[in-house]
């Protein structure tokens, strides 16, 4: 009998060693895949829209006293009785901080997955990387990577976390501040309370997060029968079914409703939240995520309004 | 367990039960294990099963099927039997145990024993000793007292008989036995049929001071024995009978098998209700009746469902004599003719070498036929009749017919039936009031009583027999008015018959009707063989017939075993014996058949003689005791293959594999399917000489015998090919390579011509080779010898070595007379017009086979005669006249050295060539311009 699902890493993977190499070797892969999927959404990646420090134009606008006089277009001014700024739309790079859950459940692969869920998470954490940093802005890694602006910023971020030791289960929001936008992937499958409590802290702060949530099939849709042993594989606790489908019905509610709970939340707060099945495109939820990110509501367009 | 049918073996296991409450408790706490499955969202989970009250522990009904489960085998290992025997008291302090082992209780043999196991057992509890004793054994067989422990052996080694029980000996033995002894338990366990003396034969026992008695019978009798099989006019009919407790109507098949146990016919034998006895028919050719050995009743497995054949059902000598002299062109008016067609098909015919009688007599009963017919013979000579008249004592058959001779020698009273009247009389006819007669219904006394009158047969000749009181009952066919057509009178064992008319049709068309064919065979009938052993030379009494092959109990035919003893035949009915048993005795070339039953038999039930002692009943029938250990067990398996599955079905197998395990489950089904062995491929039945054959075949070829001397050789193969390339020149056939053949091992079928340069200093054909080539000849083939030695043989007197070697080889062969090519000979004109035949040498005739002489050898352009000669011999070498090099010039000079020689030759053996494969086709041809002629052309 097949079993439906596996963990990808050994039992050993809660070993920090283990999970480093781990780590460092999918690093590499996942970059360049990241890259893939980044060619596919860079199109449609707008600039701030607003006027402030930058080098393209933007606008004239009318002189106000007491600006500097340095900022004043001649050529434009020379033209008509007016005197005319010349306003540059606002290139100030912002800061995203990334976050991939890295706790032993998200290393969960059942049959009809393509990949496991870390590996998801950490492809479209890297993607995001990708993305941020070619349009300059700064990423930052809660706990591990402090803000920075590079062009490389995915390899930077790679590379610290295959040098990174054994990565705290939740992350440290001390150094995120107002205005900020947070991207956590992870697959919130604590109990919604707890999940909105240290969501709650995030909030707290002014920050804006986009929850991703990356599901294994299995876990959505049960798909188990008859007796079965359950292993949590972040506790080791065992829970044995007599017949695991008669559970179906009433588990996928609960799921669904720890979902929709969080998801409720998160709207409420204005946070995105998407949901990438690890039986779909990581382009997907990639696409979902650019989308949140450059909406209209976002902190970005606020600061300049 | 009274209350129940069942009893048990080894009821000590029943205690294992005891254990089944701390089976359900280990099963109770032991659930079946669970699919592992890493699970992330556990905690969720955790809050749906803590509704589900999680089952550690097997469902109860799971449990309750395992410990079902588990009681069945134990019931199984405690031996249960349903409806076990009852115990059969034995008292008193000794069993006098006789059992009936006759053919009747073959098929049930091992009831019987366990019957008399049980008594034996009971007997060995109480400390008795045992009198065992078998009534179809000999009567001074060992019946003990026995220990139990040797009556069992005892009762182990004792086989059923194929012969009845005799009870009076036997039990007279066991009488004597018990003497005066008291409280003895006599145990009958009979075959229950009746025999002749049962009463007197009980009446011994049932005097001693019995205790009390078992009378153990079987509770039907349904066993069905032949009485008879006989071989009729037209079918054979098989006889019968089963005891008359058997009411209901009961249907049967009889096989009828051959000498070598092949069934070659069947007969259905139907019992009507209350019907004891019944027959049945097998029609089959009279051809394939003579050939049945044995009928055998399907199903019976006793000896009397069996019945041997022995000669009287088999094919009969006929001897046929006649004074006239055999004229081939006029074979109809032949006094044999007609008995011989009507009696060919059904007896063996044997005729003298001599026409005299007084060798053709003796040389006669010399070959022991069953019949002699006498076609026209009047007079028997002194010196012949005393052998006939004691061949005809001892069982001869004698058939007679009316001629002319028979009217002139008048009359003999131990070789003719009936006293003749002088003088034939004649019926119809221009001088005759009479009309020609018809012939009535035949008399019910003779063999021909199962006839139908031949409506069509007329006589108008006959000779009359003078009436005498005795007449009538010798006479077996009548014309209308009364006179006998047939008479016949017994002679000893044997018959004389007389047809009052001769065997041609001149005096009555009966030997031309159907009827004929049919009373010959139904007095053939009546006869029997007098060569069959027993009755091997006249006059010797019947001697002893060692056993042949004997009916085993069980109703087979096998050798014949130890106890067996010679057969002595001639002594009034010969009584199935343990000595005696039934079967064949005699020889391969004679046997005499010795079965169970008579005609008369019948199978009666036995009846139970009265008695004051308390009597037992007891039924072999009783035993339907059924061992439950192997269904129980065979329960168990199945719960044990249930419960397999329900597990697999709680661990969710089905839902989750469903088409793998349907897959897994058609594969298991079909798998033994596969692994039947493929039918293997057909067999190559390819010889190694096939493509040489095939070669051989495609074209027509020329054909030279190898000597194994080179030169011989490569001349010959030079001078076949020179012919071939002749033959493609001038004339329509174009043979192949030709081809050398080894006499020895090559197959020469293929082959018109061979031809064979004879040499001296080959060694001669072997003898197989020599046997070939004679084949080879005389299935059309034509060998050309060559000796190649035309002017060795001219410059000495003597032969040359050659023509000594060719006479060597040819002195062994079929050589027809032989003559040089007659001028007209259609080898002088098949192709081109020859006078003579030349080869490397001019000379030497072409020796072919002398043809017939023709009838007008002016007149006519070419001899007539069919078929090809088989043989040729020159002396020319034509091979080396022949013989080209690769260039198309030829090899050797001719001698003398004439090119016209040379083409001569080409010619001699196109001509050759051409007369072999067309025979003697040009011999027609020359008649062409004639025909032409007379057409009008």
């Amino acid at each position: 009998m097949a079993r439906i699902g596996e963990a990808q890493a050994p039992v050993a993977a809660r070993d920090a060693l283990a999970r480093g190499r781990l780590r460092a070797s999918l690093v590499p892969d996942l970059l360049v895949e990241a890259r893939r999927i980044v060619n596919t959404v860079i199109a449609g990646w707008h600039g701030r829209r607003k006027r402030g420090i930058g080098e393209d134009f933007w606008q004239f606008r009318p002189y106000v006293e007491g600006e500097a006089i340095a900022n004043i277009d001649w050529r434009r001014s020379a033209r008509d009785d007016h005197i005319y700024v010349r306003d540059r739309e606002w290139e100030a790079a912002h800061t995203v901080w990334l976050w991939a859950d890295p706790s032993p459940s998200m290393l969960y692969k059942s049959a009809g997955a393509r990949v496991s869920k870390q590996s998801r998470a950490l492809v479209l954490t890297l993607a995001m990387a990708e993305l941020l940093s070619r349009s300059g802005e700064r990423i930052a890694w809660p706990g591990l990577v402090d803000p920075f602006i590079n062009r490389n910023g995915a390899e930077r971020i790679a590379s610290h976390l295959t040098q990174a030791g054994t990565l705290p289960a939740k992350p440290d929001f001390s150094g995120i501040r107002r205005f900020s936008d947070v991207i956590l992937v992870s697959d919130f499958l604590d109990p919604s309370g707890e999940t909105l409590e240290w969501l709650d802290g995030l909030a707290r702060r002014g920050a804006r997060a986009h929850l991703v949530e990356v599901a294994d099939p299995a876990e959505e849709t049960f798909p188990y029968a008859g007796r079965t042993e359950f292993t949590d594989p972040e506790t080791g606790d065992k829970l044995i079914a007599g017949r695991a489908e008669i559970l179906a019905d009433e588990y996928r509610n609960l799921y669904i409703a720890r979902r929709e709970a969080v998801a409720a939340w998160a709207k409420r707060l204005g946070w995105s939240y998407t949901v990438n099945h690890t039986d779909r495109l990581a382009s997907e939820a990639l696409v979902g995520l650019h989308l949140a990110l450059s909406s209209e509501d976002s902190h970005l367009g606020r600061v300049g309004a | 367990m009274s209350w129940l049918p069942l009893s048990f073996g080894a009821p000590m296991l029943l205690w294992g039960l005891i254990a089944l409450p701390v089976i359900w408790w280990l099963l109770r706490f032991t659930p079946p294990k669970p699919q592992t499955e890493v699970f992330p969202p556990l905690r969720i989970l955790a809050r749906v099963l803590k509704s589900d009250d999680t089952p550690n522990r097997s469902p109860w009904w799971l449990t309750l099927l395992r410990l079902v489960m588990a009681a069945l085998v134990i019931f199984a290992l405690a031996e249960p039997v349903w409806n076990p025997r009852e115990r059969i008291p034995v008292g008193g302090n000794l069993l006098a145990l006789v059992m009936d082992n006759g053919w009747a209780s073959a098929p049930d043999w091992d009831e019987r024993v366990a019957t008399a196991s049980r008594l034996i057992n009971d007997a060995e509890k109480k400390e008795m000793p045992i009198i065992l004793a078998f009534t179809a054994e000999k009567a001074n067989q060992q019946i003990g007292p026995y220990s139990a422990a040797e009556a069992r052996n005892r009762l182990n080694a004792v086989r059923p008989r194929p012969v009845p029980a005799d009870r009076q000996g036997v039990f007279l033995a066991v009488a004597n036995t018990i003497g005066d002894s008291a409280g003895v338990t006599l145990a009958l366990l009979t075959d229950g049929l009746a025999a002749k003396d049962d009463a007197k034969a009980f009446a011994p026992l049932l005097e001693r001071r019995l205790a009390n008695i078992v009378w153990a019978a079987p509770g039907r009798l349904d066993m069905v024995g032949l009485t008879a099989a006989d071989n009729g006019l037209d079918r054979f009919s098989v006889t019968a009978v089963r005891a008359p407790s058997g009411a209901s109507p009961r249907f049967m098949t009889a096989g009828a098998f051959d000498e070598k146990g092949r069934r070659i016919g069947d007969a259905a034998i139907t019992f009507r209700p209350g019907d004891t006895s019944a027959s049945g028919e097998i029609v089959v050719p009279f051809e394939l009746r003579n050939d049945f050995a044995s009928i055998a009743l399907d199903g019976e497995n006793q000896a009397a469902g069996v019945r041997v054949l022995d000669g009287t059902a088999k094919r009969r000598r006929v001897g046929l004599l006649s004074q006239a002299p055999t004229d081939d062109t006029r074979q109809l008016l032949s006094p044999l003719y007609y008995i011989r067609r009507a009696l060919e098909p059904s007896a063996d015919i044997i005729e003298p070498k001599s026409p005299d009688l007084l060798e053709a007599i003796p040389q006669l009963l010399e070959q022991k036929p069953a019949v002699i017919v006498m076609g026209d013979v009047g007079t028997i000579p002194e010196a012949t009749r005393e052998p006939l008249i004691k061949w005809m004592q001892n069982g001869g058959t004698l058939i007679r017919f009316a001629s002319t001779r028979l009217l002139t020698a008048g009359n003999d009273e131990e070789l003719l039936p009936v006293k003749l009247r002088l003088g034939e009389r004649q019926l119809g006819g221009a001088l005759s009031w009479t009309e020609p007669q018809k012939v009535t219904e035949f008399p019910s006394n003779g063999p021909f009583a199962k006839l139908a009158p031949p409506q069509d047969v007329t006589v108008t000749r006959q000779i009359l027999a003078e009436p005498t009181p005795s007449l009538a009952e010798r006479t077996w066919a009548t014309l209308a008015d009364g006179t006998p057509l047939v008479t016949a009178d017994r002679r000893g064992k044997g018959i004389v018959v007389l047809f009052h008319i001769t065997p041609s049709a001149t005096w009555s068309n009966l030997p031309i009707s159907g009827s004929f064919v049919e009373m010959l065979r139904a007095i053939v009938q009546l006869s029997r063989n007098q060569g069959a052993a027993g009755t091997t030379t006249e006059g010797v009494p019947a001697a002893s017939l060692p056993p042949y092959r004997m009916i085993a109990a069980d109703g087979q035919i096998e050798p014949p075993t130890g106890d067996a003893k010679p057969l002595q035949t001639g002594k009034g009915p010969l009584a199935v014996t343990i000595e005696n048993p039934p079967g064949l005795y005699g020889t391969e070339d004679g046997v005499f058949a010795h079965n169970l039953l008579t005609a008369d038999a019948t199978l009666a039930p036995i009846s139970r003689p009265t008695t004051s002692v308390p009597v037992i009943a007891e039924s072999y029938a009783a035993d339907e005791s059924r061992d439950m250990k192997g269904p129980l067990l065979f329960g168990a398996l199945a719960l044990l293959i249930l419960d397999g599955l329900i597990v697999l079905w709680l661990a969710g197998l089905w839902r989750r594999n469903a088409r793998r395990i349907t897959a897994a489950a058609i594969a298991l089904i079909l798998l033994p399917a596969l692994l039947l062995p493929v039918s293997p491929a057909s067999a190559n039945d390819a010889k190694p000489d096939d493509q040489q054959a095939i070669e051989a075949t495609m074209v027509t070829r020329l054909a030279y015998v190898l000597t194994g001397n080179s030169s011989i050789d490569s001349v010959s193969r030079a001078g076949m090919t020179g012919l071939t390339r002749f033959l493609r020149e001038k004339t329509a056939l174009e043979p192949g390579e030709p081809t050398g053949v080894n006499v020895e091992n090559d197959d020469l079928a293929f082959y018109p011509l061979i031809y064979w340069p004879v040499d001296a200093n080959v060694p001669a054909p072997s003898q197989a080779a020599i046997a070939r080539i004679d084949e080879y000849m005389k299935n059309g083939g034509t060998i050309l010898f060559d000796t190649r030695d035309q002017y060795a043989t001219s410059l000495e007197t003597s032969t040359s070595p050659a023509t000594l070697r060719l006479r060597e080889i040819l002195g062994n062969l079929n050589v027809p007379p032989l003559e040089p090519v007659p001028s007209d000979h259609v080898l002088t004109k098949s192709f081109y017009i020859l006078n003579d035949f030349p080869g490397r040498f001019a000379g030497s005739p072409l020796w072919v086979e002398a043809s017939l002489e023709a009838s007008n050898p002016d007149n006519r352009p070419v001899r007539t005669g069919d078929g090809v000669t088989p043989i040729m011999i020159t002396a020319n070498d034509f091979a080396g006249a022949w013989a080209v090099d690769g260039s198309g010039s030829p090899l050797l000079p001719t001698v003398p050295s004439d090119p016209m020689q040379r083409e001569l030759a080409f010619r001699s053996g196109v001509n050759i060539m051409m007369y072999m494969l067309t025979g003697n086709y040009k011999s027609d041809q020359v008649h062409v311009p004639d025909l032409l002629q007379r057409l009008g052309q």
